[in-house]
């Protein structure tokens, strides 16, 4: 009885434990994420225009030789752009054609990034259901759940056309990444807020 | 050092041939970080449990085994944080998972009453895992501490073969593997089952 009254207890304190572990974020704008890095030896406060394309190219990783690119939807990228627009304006920027010889280039760029998980009664589609005590017997082939996930990304990328690597590329003067879980529907106020936020904790950019 | 771990494993081993009797002790366990474990998470932990076990090789004396699990958690608020000349932003959460596995010796204070205090030590390992998850990216480091542990309780007599008790433990694990030195204080609060 003792020996029972002691199994049930801890049996009891760590169910109790584990439904309590604590879950994390409740919403999906709480996972938002916003990443910035720049060349601390570059002095942004000499430069007054810029350049960008009017489209957000689409990284997807597979793109052979010859294939155009892809892009995000023009409704949303136009949303985005002005929204960069209108940051980089409040930092003493001015948004000028790629022919008028801009101090630097702004490209952006984003991306998705779906990662499944799945588990399933592996040993279903041998046992096939000889032991129907162990739950899933009669599942063949295997019965599985998956779930998944998808975040979107968007780069913004500043590069001085002057300054180049050794490999002769122009490097990244600034990077901002903005980083989110999709939802499924585009979230205005949300990429707002993380584009707003890229800028904002990037004070040496301000150029006025 | 491996002399101590030597001796404290003979002296646990040798234990049951000597032991006059044992208990187990479930106990539920509130944390309180200190240290550097309070700079990562700074909230209390309530979700814990230990478990003891004392073989009593004198009257007053018991040596055995000391477990458990202490999980702290903090939630933090959107911030900026900093690290070279990368800027991210966003909210954080943190966790800290600790495990203490120790070899433990208590002196029990022989009373006539119902309440019997006891002082005790423990020598061993803890691991610990902490997680800080950020968007859907966790960075986590882990370590396998050496660690000590003082301890201070009251065994209150319930029936024959059944206690009740409060105590403290304070764990403290050297610096070790990706961590910084971890130490929380714990009070617990169980059932002891058997007989001294």
């Amino acid at each position: 009885m003792k020996r029972g009254f002691k199994f049930l207890l801890f049996t009891a304190a760590l169910a109790l434990l584990w439904g309590c572990y604590p879950q994390g974020p409740d919403y999906a704008e709480e996972m938002d994420v916003v990443l910035t890095t720049h060349n601390d030896e570059y002095d942004f406060t000499s430069k007054a225009t810029y350049a960008r394309p009017n489209r957000i190219v689409k990284i997807t990783g597979n793109l052979e030789d010859g294939e155009d690119p892809e892009f995000i939807p023009d409704p949303y990228a136009t949303k985005i752009l002005k929204m960069i627009d209108d940051n980089m304006a409040a930092l003493g920027w001015t948004k000028i054609d790629v022919a008028a010889n801009p101090d630097l280039f702004l490209f952006p760029a984003s991306w998705e990034t779906t990662t499944v998980f799945y588990w399933y009664d592996y040993w279903g589609w041998w046992y096939g259901g000889y032991y129907p005590g162990w739950g899933y017997g009669g599942y063949y082939p295997p019965y599985y759940m998956y779930s998944s996930y998808t975040t979107a990304s968007v780069m913004m990328t500043l590069i001085d056309p002057d300054v180049v690597g050794g490999n002769g590329n122009p490097l990244p003067q600034w990077t901002g990444v903005i980083n989110g879980l999709l939802t499924g529907v585009f979230d205005e106020t949300r990429v707002e807020t993380a584009i707003d936020k890229a800028f904002t904790i990037s004070p040496y950019l301000n150029t006025k | 050092m491996k002399k101590i771990y030597i001796i404290a494993i003979v002296a646990l081993l040798a234990a049951p041939v000597f032991a006059q009797s044992n208990y187990t002790s479930l106990q539920y366990s509130i944390g309180f970080g200190t240290g550097d474990m309070k700079d990562f998470i700074g909230q209390t932990s309530f979700r814990g449990f230990t478990i003891d076990y004392r073989s009593m090789v004198r009257s007053d004396l018991g040596v055995g085994l000391d477990m458990g699990w202490n999980v702290f958690y903090e939630e933090m608020e959107d911030a900026v944080y900093e690290y070279n000349n990368i800027t991210y932003s966003g909210k954080q959460w943190h966790y800290s998972n600790h495990f203490p596995i120790l070899l433990a010796v208590d002196y029990y204070k022989e009373t006539s009453g119902k309440l019997t205090p006891y002082a005790g030590f423990g020598l061993g390992t803890m691991y610990s895992l902490q997680n800080t998850d950020m968007g859907t990216y966790t960075f986590e480091r882990d370590a396998w501490h050496f660690a000590i542990r003082p301890e201070l309780g009251v065994l209150i007599n319930v029936s024959p073969g059944l206690d009740l008790t409060i105590l403290g433990k304070y764990y403290y694990g050297l610096k070790a593997g990706d961590l910084p030195a971890q130490g929380y204080f714990a009070l617990n609060l169980g059932f002891v089952f058997g007989q001294f």
